[in-house]
């Protein structure tokens, strides 16, 4: 059982109703216009408060008549009021007021949900068994003429006791009606009105959870992100140390060294790289992750980027027995971008594509110029196609090769296509993710395809400074 | 419930909750039908056009307890005379049972003194009764009502379907839990009004300890009930429709003695 606010103010609670609420006003007129057409009995609803809500009815000649006297207007106005005064009793629901003209009204109560609501009047009308002007007309003003009286009492309406009743009956059903429509009608609306506010409340309660979750989950990143940061820098430079002194010891600086301790020295310092870069790429993907890797921007000619990045990579390729190769179109447009990142991204993608090629194959960089996006269209085509010419570089190896359900992934941190691979061909698996951030900080886009017959291809779509 | 002392009325919802197409609309039709006409209003039903409740039924049921008998004529005899007792209401809602009417059902929900829990009797069903029960948790929960502290009485409608839950295992299941249990065929309005009943018994007994409300109404605390369905022109004795209940705690006698 609760008795608050919110339960007084719904729509299914047992507060009484009004009737000026449940009908409309100007039906309600129609309606008692329609029942004096029909029965020539002037028809008055009034609320429960007794503020008349629709009125049908015509002065009869005999009220005019009666009206051209003082007394007998104010014998009028007492009888009006009195009737419009009264309350039914709850038995029938009827109450018969007499006028002093002989006339006589009925007054009928309206029940709403086993409520009084408001009552309707039914009259003056000229009950059947009158025939002559009543003392009481007659004795109000010593000029009140009877044979005039007579005959324009009996032009009034003359109706016998039953039909009256069966007329309020008639009424009152009529009415009940409307009433019942009117209910039905404002509890749809009310209902309506408080679902959709209801539903609006629990989505927006439901929301602010979310986004609480979500601004939670977005601070512990950029925690984690500054954590690795920290650590990474914090690494590396004892790692440097470690790594600097091997160096002095493999070149005697301390003292001639034999075969077998050079080949240990040789060993540190190669795992000492392999650890080295493998907390540069934490580092760099934590920046890029908190947006503090800096990309300085300058003009750039691509094809001597990729050329720089092969000879890099030509020492590996050899000993692998890949063959690296570079098809650059004629005439290529310069880029605004990091070299120094750039050729991270090319090396990281060569690298990749040699480690993945069998020994024999090869691994070709194809740069040319796209006049508009070429697969990643990414909407407003017919504006963006006369401006936006871009660069391309497909990095194509004729390795083994990615499933076509995988390419998305690839470049999710520390993702490895077949996690068994990680021991075969080694990486962290960060390398690939943070090339999409770099060439997602150039504004750039990267997708995987597939090369025939065999191997992947990088595609790694670049935009062209306007007039450039 | 509401109390209006001024308008001499005591008002008290009852609810009838459950799972979609489970029979409460029907539960509330056949009421409808088996009591007297003078007792209650029109049904209402707001509903979409394929006849699925849409926000809620309603059947006001209106009586006069404690009051002497009627008598027609005397013109003393007006709605707010003191000394002719309280005018009950009550006022039986159903909630829509389609899944995506939950705000719906909660604001139906809200107020509630009782609530009637129409499961379908329905093997295939088990799990939807289930689902339902959670719903009409998690929304008392909302309304901060503890399910222990709102009377709720069970009933296994749909009876005179095939495969159905077997007498034996409603009987085991009644036992072992706290609601009262009836069984039911809304349709041909089997066990309609004991489950009524066995509801308005269990919402008195509550409303009663809390309130005091026999004090208010002027009647013994035992005769509510049975007045309730003299009033409604239930011609059957109480007591004895109420033992058609298994299981749970109706409290009847313990009250009554």
């Amino acid at each position: 059982m609760m008795q608050d606010k919110a339960e007084t103010q719904s729509p299914i609670s047992d507060e009484p109703l009004r009737l000026e609420d449940l009908v409309d006003r100007e039906a309600l007129v129609e309606l008692c216009d329609s029942f004096f057409t029909l029965f020539g009995i002037p028809v008055r609803v009034l609320s429960k408060d007794g503020t008349l809500l629709a009125d049908a009815a015509r002065e009869h000649d005999l009220c005019g008549y009666i009206n051209t006297f003082a007394s007998g207007r104010a014998a009028c106005g007492a009888t009006v009021g009195a009737v419009k005064m009264s309350d039914p009793h709850e038995d029938d629901g009827t109450l018969v007021h007499p006028c002093f003209s002989g006339l006589e009204y009925r007054v009928v109560a309206i029940d709403y949900d086993a409520r009084r609501i408001g009552r309707f009047i039914l009259g003056p009308y000229l009950p059947a068994e009158v025939t002559d002007v009543p003392s009481s007309l007659l004795e109000l003003d010593p000029n009140v003429n009877e044979p005039s009286a007579k005959s324009l009492m009996l032009k009034v309406p003359r109706a016998k006791q039953d039909t009256v009743q069966r007329v309020a009956r008639h009424l009152k059903a009529a009415l009940d009606l409307i009433l019942f429509s009117g209910h039905k009608t404002l509890l749809t609306s009310q209902m309506h009105l408080l679902s959709v506010r209801e539903s609006f409340r629990e989505l927006t309660e439901k929301q602010a959870r979310l986004q609480e979750a979500y601004d939670r989950l977005r601070e512990l990143d950029r925690l984690k992100s500054n954590f690795l940061a920290t650590v990474s820098h914090e690494l590396r430079t004892p790692l440097t140390s470690i790594i600097g002194y091997g160096e002095m010891l493999a070149e005697g600086i301390a003292g001639p060294l034999n075969d077998e301790q050079k080949e240990f020295v040789g060993t540190i310092r190669e795992k000492g790289e392999q650890l080295l870069q493998l907390i540069q790429s934490l580092l760099d993907m934590s920046k890029l992750e908190s947006g503090t890797m800096s990309v300085r921007k300058e003009r750039v000619r691509i094809e001597d980027v990729i050329g720089e990045v092969i000879k890099t990579l030509t020492p590996t390729a050899r000993k692998k027995g890949v063959t690296l190769r570079l098809e650059a179109d004629a005439n290529l447009p310069e880029l605004r971008a990091d070299p120094e990142r750039l050729r991270q991204v090319f090396i990281n993608l060569g690298d990749n594509a040699t480690k993945f090629t069998p020994s024999g194959g090869s691994v070709t960089y194809r740069v040319t110029t796209l006049a508009r996006g070429s697969s990643a269209d990414e909407g407003g085509f017919a504006l963006m196609s006369p401006v936006r010419a871009q660069i391309e570089v497909r990095v194509m190896d004729t390795g083994i090769g990615i499933p076509e359900n995988e390419r998305e992934k690839v470049f999710d941190a520390f993702y490895q296509v077949d996690s068994s691979s990680t021991r075969e061909y080694g990486g962290t698996g960060l390398g690939l993710s943070i090339v999409k951030r770099l060439v997602e900080a150039h504004d750039g886009t990267i997708v995987v395809e597939e090369n025939t017959p065999r191997g992947a291809v990088f595609v790694v779509s670049l935009p062209v400074p306007h007039g450039a | 419930m509401q109390l209006n002392f001024a308008g001499r009325e005591i008002t008290i919802k009852l609810v009838y909750y459950g799972p979609a197409l489970s029979g409460k609309t029907t539960n509330l039709k056949a009421l409808h039908e088996l009591t007297a006409d003078d007792s209650h209003g029109r049904l209402m039903t707001l509903e979409t056009r394929d006849d699925r409740t849409l926000f809620f039924d309603m059947l006001p049921l209106v009586f006069r307890a404690g009051d002497s008998p009627k008598r027609p004529g005397d013109r003393s005899y007006t709605p707010i005379d003191p000394t002719m007792g309280m005018s009950l209401r009550l006022k039986v809602f159903t909630v829509p049972g389609q899944v995506l009417h939950g705000a719906t059902r909660r604001l139906v929900l809200q107020g509630a003194d009782g609530v009637a829990f129409v499961a379908d009797s329905q093997l295939t069903e088990t799990e939807n009764n289930a689902a339902s029960f959670l719903d009409l948790r998690a929304n008392l929960k909302e309304l901060n009502v503890a399910v222990r502290d709102l009377p709720l009485v069970i009933q296994f409608n749909k009876r005179d379907l095939p495969a159905i839950r077997s007498d034996d295992e409603i009987k085991a299941l009644a036992r072992q839990g706290r609601e009262p249990v009836f069984r039911a065929s809304a349709l041909t309005g089997e066990g309609v009004v004991e489950t009524f009943f066995g509801l308005l018994h269990l919402t008195w007994s509550k409303l009663e300890a809390e309130h005091q409300l026999s004090r208010i109404i002027g009647i013994q605390p035992h005769e509510f009930v049975p007045v309730a369905a003299r009033k409604m022109g239930i011609k059957r004795d109480v007591p004895v429709m109420l033992q058609s209940c298994l299981g749970g705690n109706l409290d009847f006698k313990a009250k009554d003695a």
